[in-house]
Parts: C-alpha cells; structure tokens; sequence
C-alpha cells in the first residue's frame, strides 16, 4: 500500500517536472523571482567555499610558482623595455588616429563600453556544458544578454541575472553562436562553440561567404549587425579556412583569445546592445524631427 | 528529522564543493558527480520514498544553479532516487559491490540523458568523442569517489543512528 502510494507520488511528480520542463523551455523566467531568492542563500556560500577553496589552493601553488616566477621576472623585464618603446610609438599614432576620427566622425563606433569587474564563484560540474557564475547582479547593474570579457577576448554572455549573482554561457559552450567578422575585411561569419573542438582550445567559422578575403590569422571581432553582442569585441583569430564541399560557403576554425581554463575573474560590459540601438533609433528620430 | 536535516544540508554542500572547488583543481581531468552519489546512497539505503524526496531536493537545486529549462534534472534525480530505492531490499552494511555496480549504472544513465536530450537533438552525432572524453572519465572518477563517500557515510550514519537509540 505504502509503496503503491509512492509510486503515484513518482509518476505525478515526474509530469509535473515534464510539464515544467515544457513550459520553461519556450518562456523562460517566470522562476527568476524564485531563483534569485536562494541565490540570497546560496551565493554567500559559494562565495565562501569558493575563496577558501582558492586561497588554500593559491598557498599550495604559490611555492612551486616561486622559483618561476623569477625567471619570468627577467624575462618580463625585458619585455617591458620593449613595450615603454613600442607604447610612446603608439601613443603618436593614437594622437594622429585621434585627429583622423575627428575627420571622420567615427569616434562613437569605438566607444569605450562601462565594465564591471566579477569574480567567477562557480562553474559547472560536468563537462557537457561550459556555463560558470560570477557574483555580481542585477544590484551590480548587470543584465541579462550582458556580454562578458576576459584577457582581452570576449568569453560569453549574460544569461540569467539574480539580485546577488549571473549565469554566463561561455562561447565555447555547444550551443553558443556569435555573430561575428573579420576586423581587417569586415566579411562577417557565424563563430560557433563546439564540444568536440573545445578539447583542441578551438571554436568554429561557419558561415563564410566563398569570395570573401577572410584568410589565416585574421582578427575575428564581434559584428555589427549582431542583436546581442556590442560591436568590435575581439574573440579570437581565424585558422585553417577552408572552402566548404558545397562551394558556396567557406568554414574554418578560430583560436579564441581568452583563456578559458583558468578564468576567475571577468569583466561584464554593463552596456547592452539593445540598448545601444534603441539609442541610436532615438537619436536619429529626434534628429528627423529637429 | 534531525538526521534529514544533516543530510539536507550535506547535498547543498556537495553542491558547492562541485561547483566551486573542485573545478579549482587544475590536475582534474573530470569531476565526480557529488550530489548523484548521495541521491542515490540515501535510495540505497532508506528506500524508495526517501530516496525520491531527496532527489527532488537534490534536483531542484541543480536546476536553481542552472538557467536551462525547470525540471530537467529534478525528473532525473528524482526517478534516479526512487529507482535505486528498490534495492534497498539487498542492502546490508559493509556491502560494498553493489552500490558500487548502482553509482556506475546511475553515471551512465545520467550522461545518456544529458546527452540525448541536449545533443543528440540538435544533431550532435559523434558518440564515440563524448563517451571517450566525458563520459568514461566522469564515470571512473564518480565510481572511485562513491568507495570513499559511501563508506564515511555509512559510518556516519551508523554513529547517528546509535544516538537517537540512546536517547529513545
């Protein structure tokens, strides 16, 4: 009796997940309300085990790095003779490439965006998916559809935002697509994550018009016309660009810039593309009407 | 009930720990699956409407974690709990083969349902990659940690049980 009674229990509960499931995949967020109270609960939490965790690490580690460390320095030292002279060499081309702008009007294509800086508090446990979390929120001002950097190189986007933490779909993730183009040639391409590359530290090109100039060890940036990510977002370089069998298109593979094994802290763009535009479209119906 | 509540809060610990230290560990070539293994130890060994309620639990915060659709691991946890609950009629402390053959059929169940519901779907064919570089690590390392975990908490368990005997 009392296992029958059970088994019931099972099989209502498992459609109501199933239901769930139903409903939560084609409109997504009516739970954030839910999910942002226990984050109040959890996060603090997975903050703590998180920096205990890392400083107990970091003191292990911080031995053995010891001795590198020091040939690094010298080497670094080096480098950085290197870099004072390549920077006062850039720094009268930023002064030229300033009163050009000025010329072309162009400097608001390449604004600074506002970051924030995260700490990345979590990551998933299995290796089906490339999802971490950071413990910033919307308190913070971040958004969902924030985009998300690192090392120089965007690393995902926003995809749930708590009061006290964001989920971040990284773009090496399987289901992570990304519009992008080639800096140099502006042939833009579709940057795709992929289980199966992710082992070899590469994502895909897809997508490749066939004439287009795109070639080996271009910058790949993040494009224009993408409704997500804000434009001119470096992600990587372009690699072994190859002609499709079909002959219309070409695909390849891209090296992306950050480093994504060992990411703890990121920078998220509190700007959102969204609205950017909205701005613009603003911008250019308040111009119509002046 | 106060043992529930320990065991309550060992699955939000195991939670953290998944997440926030393990993929800390640099020289980890794949993480056992914490929270599968208590699931299914607490169905081995209290039964069957046990185990599904702490499944449940165990579920819904895997799905609070993660921003996919509500449920999806909630109705895998929870029929992993009730299904491993069946054998608790086999269940006899010090009994190590058979939770051992149980936490091995449960990784594979969970990996086949990650994957058929979230790759194969989409058209993601190579099998054989992700068996060879996610599944068959995953497995290893959750069986091999199901030999500690399951031991500690049996004793655990034990300690706690003589406790409430005595104060009964």
């Amino acid at each position: 009796m009392e296992s029958k009674r059970s088994k019931y229990i099972l099989i209502g509960l498992s459609a109501f997940c199933v239901l769930l499931i139903g409903i939560t995949s084609f409109k997504d967020g009516f739970l954030n309300p839910l999910r942002s109270g226990i984050g109040y609960f959890l996060i603090p939490i997975q903050s703590g085990v998180n920096r205990a965790g890392t400083s107990l690490y970091n003191g292990i580690s911080s031995y053995s790095t010891m001795k590198s460390a020091m040939d690094e320095k010298q080497q670094l030292q080096s480098q950085v003779d290197a870099l004072i002279e390549e920077n006062s060499r850039l720094q009268s081309e930023q002064f030229e490439l300033q009163r050009l702008r000025e010329l072309y009007e162009l400097d608001q294509e390449y604004q600074q965006y506002e970051k924030i800086g995260a700490r990345v508090i979590a990551k998933d446990s299995g290796d089906w998916f490339q999802i971490f979390r950071i413990n910033k929120g919307s308190a913070d001002g971040v958004q969902v559809d924030a985009n998300v950097i690192a090392g120089g190189g965007l690393v995902g986007i926003v995809t749930d935002v708590g009061a006290n933490y964001a989920t971040v779909r990284s773009i090496i993730d399987d289901v992570s697509r990304v519009s992008a183009m080639a800096q140099q040639s502006g042939d833009t391409c579709i940057v795709s994550g992929n289980l199966t590359l992710f082992g070899e530290g590469r994502l895909q090109i897809t997508n490749v018009m066939k004439d287009s100039d795109l070639k080996d060890g271009d910058r790949i940036v993040t494009s224009n016309i993408s409704s997500k990510f804000l434009p001119g977002i470096l992600i990587g370089y372009a690699a072994d660009i190859t002609t499709d069998e079909t002959r219309l298109t070409k695909s390849g593979y891209l090296i992306p810039v950050a480093q994504f094994d060992s990411l703890q802290e990121v920078l998220v763009i509190t700007e959102l593309k969204e609205d950017m535009m909205g701005d613009q479209q603003e911008s250019t119906q308040t111009g119509e009407q002046s | 009930m106060k043992r529930i509540i320990l065991n309550l809060l060992l699955m939000i610990l195991a939670l953290t720990v998944q997440n926030c230290v393990f993929p800390l560990i640099p020289f980890l070539a794949a993480t056992p699956n914490l929270l599968l293994i208590l699931t299914f130890s607490f169905g081995f060994i209290y039964g069957r409407k046990a185990g599904m309620y702490y499944g449940l639990f165990a579920g819904i915060l895997l799905d609070l974690f993660y921003s996919g659709p509500f449920g999806f691991y909630t109705l895998l946890f929870m029929n992993i709990g009730y299904f491993n609950g069946i054998c608790t009629k086999y269940y006899y402390e010090d009994y190590i083969t058979l939770p051992l053959i149980l936490s091995l059929i449960n990784e594979l169940v969970y990996n086949v349902y990650i994957y058929v519901l979230r790759f194969l779907i989409r058209s993601r064919l190579d099998i054989l990659y992700y068996t060879k570089e996610i599944v068959i690590p995953e497995t290893i390392f959750t069986v091999v940690t199901t030999l500690l975990i399951y031991r500690f908490f049996l004793f655990t368990n034990r300690r706690l049980e003589e406790m409430e005997n005595r104060r009964d």
